[in-house]
């Protein structure tokens, strides 16, 4: 027999009870005469009877508990709301950043102060005798319609070197016959005051670098030794306490103004951590014979002669176009 | 003794009343009451008993969450049974591909006995006390994963009425379908089933 839903739908309710009276009597009615719906009537009565007679499942003997547990895993987790712990992942993301900013900002402070500190002319020094001028001063810039390259201008160097030191009268002889060896004969001009000595001495950069390399043989005769290096007239100077001859050798070597003070400026801070590291971690590199932190072809160390060497060359004044150098030597009697 | 008897016998709705009050005690006697039958309609209508101890967990879970808001326009009974079925249809559908892979990978023939008594239970010429031949492990198991096959609305109304023996009304009102569609989907669900138990036997 071919199945009828509506037949079906019709005996399905009827194994179920869910018939009225008289529909109940109409089904029984059709079973009792046709056997065709008497036949499908038990098969969809024993279908029943197997799916009702599957053994019934026990729930698991914790459940009650897992329950419990599972209702207070909830309540914890509910014991702040979410709007609450949303704004408190704010709120702690916020004073992170923060932190961070004002860290910054600190950081940025402390390293302006350092700076400072560096480039800051010194309270009470003299501003340095205007002798460094540009090579060619008279000369016009061409004008390139702001496509120039930029160049590197030397004004060439000036500076002023105290030295201090008990044998005054030995050393002073040395730094006089260094100062007529190799500086330009015409520009010495000894200034004898008592214990004070001031040379003014100008040429070309390589003749200073050669009579700064020369007092090296007497530096040791020196109680102490300070460079100044200004860029210009009225501007602020470097000072670099205890500079050595190589040091200021290669302060002078630079072949233009920036490069000199910006040179002028590394040595202040290496002297200057030196004397103030509790180690004294960096006076083994200051105490290297190169002397210097810088790629550069080595000073020419001159040989010390008298006044009739002939290996002498810095009586020759500065070629025309070259920048002139100048340096001002105060010698000094120390009480020691 | 005589105390505990009448409280086995309090009617739900007065343990609803005391549970909204914040009677723990009677909330857990409801749940004593009904979580082997929530559990046994789960696991018919899953196939899993793990999935059906978590989903009858859950089921439980929200009825606590959500017993103040109960009003009694139902009984507490089709209330307690609408969460449950809903969560483990929810569930079934989510599921419902890895399930086919499952019964397709576990799918097996009935030995020969086994599918001479199956047919003479299927057929109505001699046909075998069903009662009896349910009780067999084998036939058990195959009448259960027939009625996994069948589509998810189909399974949910035969566990309701067959197993769980709730009347169209009660159906009706846990689905929250109209009585009619109780009475077709039922009647076409036992065709179906027993098309597939057929086809299991060919």
């Amino acid at each position: 027999m071919k199945p009828n839903p509506n037949l079906d739908e019709l005996l399905s309710s009827f194994i179920d009870g869910e018939l009225s009276p008289r529909q109940r009597t109409e089904v029984q009615r059709m079973a009792a005469h046709d056997p065709a719906v008497a036949r499908r009537l038990r098969q969809l009565q024993n279908c029943r009877t197997l799916v009702c007679s599957l053994p019934p499942a026990e729930a698991p003997g914790d459940l009650l508990e897992q329950i419990r547990q599972s209702l207070e895993r909830k309540t914890l987790l509910q014991e702040q709301p979410v709007a609450v712990r949303r704004s408190a992942g704010v709120v702690h993301l916020m004073f992170r950043r923060f932190v961070a900013a004002a860290a910054m900002i600190a950081l940025v402070g402390v390293l302006g102060v350092v700076v400072y500190q560096i480039v800051a002319p010194v309270p009470g020094m003299q501003p340095l005798p205007p002798l460094a001028v540009d090579s060619n001063p008279s000369k016009p810039v061409p004008d390139l319609g702001g496509l120039a390259p930029a160049t590197v201008v030397d004004r060439g160097f000036s500076g002023r070197l105290e030295l201090a030191t008990a044998a005054f009268t030995q050393a002073d002889a040395f730094v006089k016959r260094a100062v007529e060896t190799y500086g330009t004969v015409e520009t010495v001009r000894p200034e004898m005051a008592g214990d004070r000595r001031v040379y003014r001495v100008t040429g070309s950069r390589a003749g200073i670098q050669r009579l700064v390399a020369s007092l090296g043989d007497v530096w040791q005769e020196f109680d102490s030794a300070t460079l100044r290096v200004s860029e210009s007239e009225g501007a602020s100077a470097v000072t670099i306490e205890a500079v050595t001859p190589a040091q200021m050798a290669e302060v002078v070597a630079r072949t233009s103004t920036e490069a000199t003070v910006e040179t002028a400026q590394v040595y202040a801070v290496m002297n200057q951590m030196a004397r103030t590291m509790p180690g004294r971690e960096i006076a083994p590199l200051m105490d290297d014979d190169s002397g210097s932190l810088f790629a550069s072809d080595p000073i020419p160390m001159p040989k010390l002669a008298g006044a009739t060497d002939t290996n002498r060359t810095t009586h020759t004044p500065p070629s025309q176009g070259m920048a002139q150098a100048s340096l001002t030597i105060v010698l000094l009697r120390s009480s020691k | 003794m005589y105390l505990r008897a009448a409280n086995i016998n309090i009617d739900d709705s007065v343990l609803v009343q005391q549970s909204q009050t914040g009677d723990t005690a009677a909330m857990e006697r409801l749940i004593l009451k009904y979580q082997n039958r929530i559990y046994n309609v789960i696991l018919k209508m899953c196939g899993n008993p793990d999935d059906a101890a978590e989903l009858a967990q859950e089921a439980f879970v929200k009825v606590i969450e959500s017993i103040d808001k109960f009003q009694g326009k139902s009984s507490f009974y089709t209330w307690l049974f609408r969460i449950a079925v809903n969560l483990t249809l929810n569930h079934c559908q989510r599921s419902s591909r890895t399930a086919a892979r499952s019964l397709d990978a576990e799918e097996t023939e009935p030995n020969g006995e086994t599918a001479r008594v199956l047919r003479d239970c299927l057929s109505d010429e001699r046909a075998a006390d069903p009662a009896a031949v349910a009780q067999s492990r084998e036939i058990c198991e195959l009448a259960k994963k027939c009625l996994l096959q069948l589509e998810e609305p189909q399974r949910a109304v035969v566990v309701l009425r067959d197993i769980e023996g709730m009347d169209y009304a009660q159906i009706a009102d846990v689905l929250n379908i109209e009585l009619g569609t109780v009475r077709s989907r039922l009647s076409r669900a036992r065709s179906n089933l027993r098309e597939i138990l057929e086809s299991m036997l060919k």
